[in-house]
């Protein structure tokens, strides 16, 4: 691919090459388990979405026990549920934006087999539109307004795939519960008029840039993105935004079809479990009561998400000493 | 009076053993390369059953992915092909400044991170992009959620590998026969459709091939400005999160399996040809 | 009077390394004229411009009076052959021929060429299956399909054999003297100036040093440089001794030799440079007394060189001669013996000191 041009000597050269190869060699096979042997890994699979707070918390983490590295990987809460479950990868943690996906992919059937049988939900969030000041409407948009503005002709709007990710579903379940709240019929067939399957797509990186490079007007997504990629958003009433976890009851009118099934409407409630073979359990018990000790909560709610007050689980008696003392048991609804 | 060469005799004396050792030792190498190559695509192709190969066959979904992937990577080779060549041509024959800084450019692709390209195509071929924007409005062409995103997203990852064969190809055709062809009264156009292109076309045919198969497999860069329609990687995807590896396997092994058979058909019909002399 | 086949006035190219300066040459309808010079001296350079493919900076170039300097190369009407006659791998014999006859000739005569250049039968093989003679054939008859009113030779027996050379030479010149077409032919080798050439121009440097009928440059070299060039086995120093009317008398290590006076006469004194020819130099049985014109020598050493003998002398200075295997037996040679030479004085070229350039 480079013009010929002619070799130097051929013998010195060569020769050249080689030590720098064996350099290399030495560097890597002397650092590698030097750096292996001195700290132990803890291994988080979190949604996209909690990679912020997640970074902050790892950093507090590492400084109280520098005898340990995290290392945390985000992409969306059903692939990182999987990786644990079909590809059996190795994780300590698992922290997903619904709640949902740890029961419906990680508990077994009648208290047998499955992955865990508990979690603890540690964060809430509001789904809302984010925009910038360049978005059609930006100008006049109101909490009051929003769904006619966001129906307005050549207003494109961005969302999430609800047939994969919990975003794409909690966006249909709260444009459901507006219809019903502002007592407009069609409001929602109007808003997704112009969030057609065109504007769909699978990750946050995709969704943001669009909205930044001025691809989509809108973006259904969360109260927390907005804070951090500082963008516009609507303060949307708790009735149709799904923050409250107090009125799971009434979230549940708000139905999202997706390809598979109808779902119902359920509060955005983080949850983090610690899955079966978890290499490091008991750091991962460490972990999880700092995110849910007040440091963590602090961290979480600067980041735009709501707090838990108090953090709440399901089965807590499964879960280790340290994450249990610091959960009230989930409220049934 | 043809001259022939009769058979060198038999190695003898030290030449054998010497020569046996060189295979050996080089065969021993490319094992493990195949080994790595080969047992992650053996082992994908055993992971679904046979009924999940028959369900993704017959779900229309997945036909729809297989099909839409396969017209795309058409035209992206199709197109680095046109664009690509002439391009080859020039900087295998020409001697102008920046000519090494040109090829460079054309290589960066490669380099770059899947998502990073399809930001950058997001930025150029948007809405609001230097060249989204007026293809919207005055051609009536939107590349976001289109086959033409599709295409361009291809291109963009895959035209190095037509450029790289094509220059290498021309750089081998002797320049001095397109001298011979020019003194015969041929202008530069006939030279080039007759003499060049037909000596270089083996390479050429290679490097569609390679920008096909590329193209074909690309995922993040397309997935940024088009996602519906589902390409077949997408859909791939789409199926693991929603069902599981065995769904998703029988998807990608429907997709290996027509790509194969098309790279079969190409060779015969592109090899086949020119081995027979190609021109008219 | 009918024009020349090619007429280069002043031909003059920067190209990179490679230059041409000021190249003036002429080439009578029907002649062959060769194109001498060794590698790098920009032979081909000068060939590639007078067929198109490079633009001179200044000078002109005509083909059988047509002025073609302005025109591009598929314009000129030449015939363009290279080393190892650039054949079109991929098509056929029938298609190369045939490619030639297209943009001029038109394909009717394709056929008959074939049959002319003895080739029919090979129409359909590919020239990698052809001898050097077959892809020589097919390679004249391609270019004349395109009916070229001059020809380009550019060393295309140059990766050949000696003996497949020769056979080719021997056709291509026969060929050409028959289609009377004219023809540059360029060589590093002056077996293909002798054969070839009727005249024949030394290049060197970008630019011509030497020009004119073959014979008389070969007799006349213009400066020890083209003297080396033209193979002239014995160039030898020596100085005036004495110079009478249309003689000299020339001082050369331990003897002298007697050599015409050349045009610019020379004096007593002068320090001068001698070629002559080894074939120039006749052999006799020793004879005593010696006759005169002839002297003595011991033979030095003997070589073969191909089917003569190369015989090294020493007769106060050193000479090189040609023997044939008859004459080694007539005059009974052996290394160590004596030999009596004869060298005519007109086949001795006195050049003066300093170099020269002469035209022949």
């Amino acid at each position: 691919m480079t013009p010929r041009e002619n070799p130097p000597a051929r013998g010195g050269r060569t020769l050249i090459e080689a030590g720098i190869a064996a350099l290399c060699g030495i560097a890597l096979v002397v650092a590698g388990p030097e750096a292996a042997a001195a700290k132990e890994t803890l291994t988080i699979f979190a949604a996209g979405t909690l990679a912020v707070p997640f970074r902050a918390i790892d950093g507090q983490f590492e400084r109280s026990d520098p005898g340990v590295t995290v290392e945390p990987q985000f992409g969306g809460s059903v692939m990182m549920a999987k990786r644990i479950t079909a590809l059996h990868e190795p994780a300590d943690i698992l922290a997903v934006a619904d709640y949902n996906v740890i029961p419906k992919y990680l508990f077994g059937q009648d208290g047998k087999g499955g992955w865990t049988d508990w979690y603890v939900g540690f964060a809430r969030n509001a789904i809302t539109f984010v925009y910038t000041p360049k978005s059609k409407g930006a100008h006049d948009i109101t909490p009051q307004n929003w769904y006619e503005v966001l129906a307005r002709p050549g207003v494109e709007i961005g969302r999430s795939n609800p047939d994969t990710d919990p975003s794409g579903y909690q966006t249909l379940q709260m444009l459901s519960l507006a219809e019903a709240y502002y007592k407009v019929p069609g409001l929602a067939q109007r808003v997704l008029a112009n969030a057609p399957r065109r504007n769909i797509r699978d990750t946050e990186t995709a969704l943001i840039s669009a909205l930044q490079l001025g691809q989509i007007d809108y973006l259904a997504i969360y109260r927390s993105d907005a804070v951090q990629h500082h963008l516009e958003s609507l303060k949307l009433p708790s009735e149709i935004d799904l923050s409250d976890p107090a009125r799971a009851h009434d979230y549940a009118a708000g139905i999202a079809k997706t390809k598979s099934s109808a779902l119902a409407g359920r509060p955005i409630v983080y949850a983090a479990t610690i899955p079966a073979g978890a290499p490091h359990a008991a750091l991962a018990a460490i972990y999880l009561a700092l995110l849910l000790g007040p440091q963590g909560q602090a961290i979480i709610a600067r980041d735009g998400f709501g707090a838990m007050k108090p953090p709440v689980a399901v089965n807590p008696e499964h879960a280790p000493p340290a994450v249990k003392a610091l959960v009230k048991p989930w409220p049934k609804s | 009076m043809a001259a022939r060469v009769s058979d060198p005799p038999a190695a003898t004396g030290n030449w054998a053993p010497a020569a046996a050792l060189l295979r050996l030792v080089f065969w021993l190498l490319g094992m493990v390369l195949l080994a790595v190559v080969a047992l992650p695509l053996l082992r994908l192709a055993l992971a679904p059953s046979i009924a999940n190969l028959v369900a993704a066959a017959r779900d229309v979904e997945v036909r729809d992915a297989l099909w839409l992937s396969l017209e795309g990577a058409a035209l992206a080779a199709l197109v680095a092909m046109v664009l690509g060549v002439p391009l080859a041509y020039l900087l295998a024959r020409g001697r102008f400044r920046g000519r090494g800084f040109i090829a460079a450019v054309v290589d960066l692709p490669l380099s770059v991170p899947h998502t990073v390209s399809g930001i950058a195509l997001l930025m150029v071929f948007g809405r609001r992009g230097i060249i989204g924007a007026p293809a919207e409005a005055y051609l009536g062409l939107r590349f976001w959620a289109t086959l033409a995103g599709i295409v361009v997203a291809m291109v963009f990852v895959a035209a190095p590998y037509m450029v790289s064969a094509a220059r290498i190809a021309f750089a081998a055709v002797d320049p001095r026969l397109e001298m011979v062809a020019r003194s015969l009264g041929l202008g530069p156009w006939r030279v080039f459709f007759r003499v060049t292109l037909p000596l270089a076309w083996h390479g050429i045919a290679t490097g569609f091939t390679l920008t096909f198969a590329r193209a074909i497999s690309e995922f993040a860069a397309v997935a940024m400005l088009v996602y519906y329609p589902m390409t077949a990687p997408v859909k791939i995807y789409e199926l693991f999160l929603r069902f599981g590896l065995d769904e998703a396997a029988a998807a990608a092994v429907l997709l290996l399996a027509v790509t194969l058979a098309l790279f079969l058909v190409f060779r015969h019909f592109a090899y086949g040809e020119a081995a027979a002399g190609g021109g008219r | 009077m009918t024009a020349p086949g090619l007429e280069t006035e002043g031909l003059t190219l920067r190209l990179g390394r490679f230059s041409l300066d000021g190249v003036s040459l002429e080439v009578a309808p029907g002649e062959i004229l060769v194109l001498l010079g060794r590698n790098g001296a920009g032979k081909s350079v000068c060939l590639e411009t007078i067929a198109g493919f490079h633009r001179p900076q200044c000078g002109r170039i005509r083909i059988a009076g047509r002025d073609v300097t302005a025109l591009s190369p598929e314009r000129r009407r030449i015939g363009f052959v290279l080393q190892n006659f650039g054949l079109f791998p991929h098509l056929t014999v029938a298609r190369n021929v045939a490619i030639g006859g297209e943009a001029r000739g038109g394909a009717a005569g394709r056929d008959a060429l074939l049959e002319r250049f003895g080739i029919a039968h090979l129409a359909q093989s590919r020239p990698a299956q052809l001898s050097p003679g077959e892809k020589q054939r097919t390679a004249l008859a391609r270019a004349l399909a395109s009916r070229p009113d001059l020809f380009l030779f550019d060393e295309p027996f140059s990766a050949l054999d000696a003996a497949t050379s020769e056979t080719l030479r021997d056709e291509l010149g026969g060929f050409l003297r028959c289609a009377g077409i004219p023809a540059v032919f360029v060589t590093h080798d002056r077996t293909d100036a002798l054969a070839l050439g009727d005249r024949i121009a030394v290049i060197e440097g970008g630019a011509i040093r030497q020009h004119g009928p073959t014979a008389a440059v070969f007799a006349r070299p213009g400066s020890i440089a083209i003297a080396r060039l033209l193979g002239i086995e014995n160039i030898l120093e020596g100085r005036v001794a004495a110079a009478a009317d249309d003689r000299l008398s020339i001082a050369l290590g331990d003897g002298s030799l007697e050599a015409a006076q050349p045009a610019a006469a020379l004096a007593p004194g002068q320090p001068v440079t001698l070629c002559i020819p080894g074939e120039a130099i006749r052999l006799l049985p020793p004879q005593s007394p010696l006759p005169p014109q002839r002297r003595r020598a011991r033979v030095a050493a003997q070589l073969r060189a191909g089917p003569l003998w190369k015989i090294a002398l020493e007769c106060g200075f050193p000479l090189t001669a040609y023997a044939l295997p008859q004459t080694l037996r007539e005059c009974a040679l052996v290394p160590g013996g004596i030999v009596d030479i004869e060298i005519d004085a007109d086949a001795i070229h006195v050049l003066a000191a300093e170099r020269g350039s002469v035209n022949g």
